[in-house]
């Protein structure tokens, strides 16, 4: 006997229920990528073409130079990056009117630059000059 | 006399609406999500831990790679085409800051000659370009994973 062959009919309809497990998902993958694009930087000011040049007592003055090698000295002593934060908190406390000098070597790392600066921001230092080295920087 | 009927206070939360807040929430993120594309020079920025927050608005980017090549608006530039280039920008944004995204293994000669140029241009502003020193930390944790 033959069967009766049944017509499957099909389904027109979206499946609603799982639109906010996809919802979910893409929520989850947005939150996990998204970055709030920051600009973080150390802030200066330049002297300008118009800026006239200020006569500082030797007394106010203090040196900090880098080296091409990654060292770093403080009126020719040398110091570790560590250290600058103290000296110069200290000599800030005798002296307010303290101008710091960073003087860098041409062939030394910028990032040594950026280090030095940020240890003088953390000590406070208000008065900071940047100086390219001449020569190779020995006294 | 009518007695009074006892009420009977539901305790379930209402999930009906947790994907009307899915939606909500997804459409923010999909908005506001910008894919950067890599722009500039590939450096590693050095670290600091005074970095301030600069107006985005305001900013010049200067990229320096390791090497000492430099770029300005995704365009390489020799050392003395910088002065005009930002003469230029200057005359439209007045209060200009000039970010430095110098790799921290480039060396100083480089910022130092970009550092005049930008003085005969007059923009005076400039930013150290830096990572955040907890978000280093963080980034190197889980480069050593």
């Amino acid at each position: 006997m033959k069967k009766l062959s049944v017509r499957s009919r099909l389904s027109t309809q979206l499946s609603l229920p799982s639109t906010s497990d996809i919802a979910f998902l893409l929520l989850i993958f947005f939150l996990a990528t998204t970055i709030f694009d920051l600009e973080q930087g150390i802030y200066m000011v330049l002297p300008g073409q118009q800026s006239q040049s200020v006569r500082v007592r030797r007394d106010n003055i203090t040196i900090v130079k880098a080296y091409a090698d990654g060292s770093i000295t403080i009126d020719d002593k040398a110091i570790a990056v560590s250290q600058i934060r103290t000296i110069i908190q200290g000599r800030l406390a005798r002296n307010d009117k303290t101008v710091v000098v960073i003087e860098t070597h041409p062939d030394a790392d910028y990032g040594l630059m950026v280090d030095i600066l940020d240890e003088l921001r953390l000590a406070e230092a208000r008065t900071i000059s940047l100086k390219t080295m001449l020569g190779n920087g020995v006294p | 006399m009518a007695f009074g009927q006892t009420q009977k206070a539901t305790s379930q939360i209402p999930v009906a609406s947790m994907a009307d807040i899915a939606f909500l929430l997804l459409i923010f993120f999909i908005s506001t999500t910008i894919f950067r594309m890599e722009e500039g020079l590939p450096v590693a920025l050095p670290r600091a831990e005074t970095a301030q927050r600069q107006e985005r608005e305001l900013i010049m980017h200067v990229w320096i790679d390791k090497q000492g090549h430099i770029a300005i608006n995704d365009r390489v530039v020799a050392v003395e085409d910088i002065s005009g280039v930002v003469m230029k920008v200057l005359q439209e944004k007045p209060g200009l800051i000039v970010a430095f995204n110098a790799d921290e293994r480039c060396p100083y000669s480089v910022v130092s000659d970009v550092m005049e140029e930008l003085k005969k241009a007059n923009a005076v502003r400039v930013s150290f370009t830096s990572e955040p020193e907890a978000a280093a930390n963080a980034a190197a944790d889980a480069n050593a994973e």
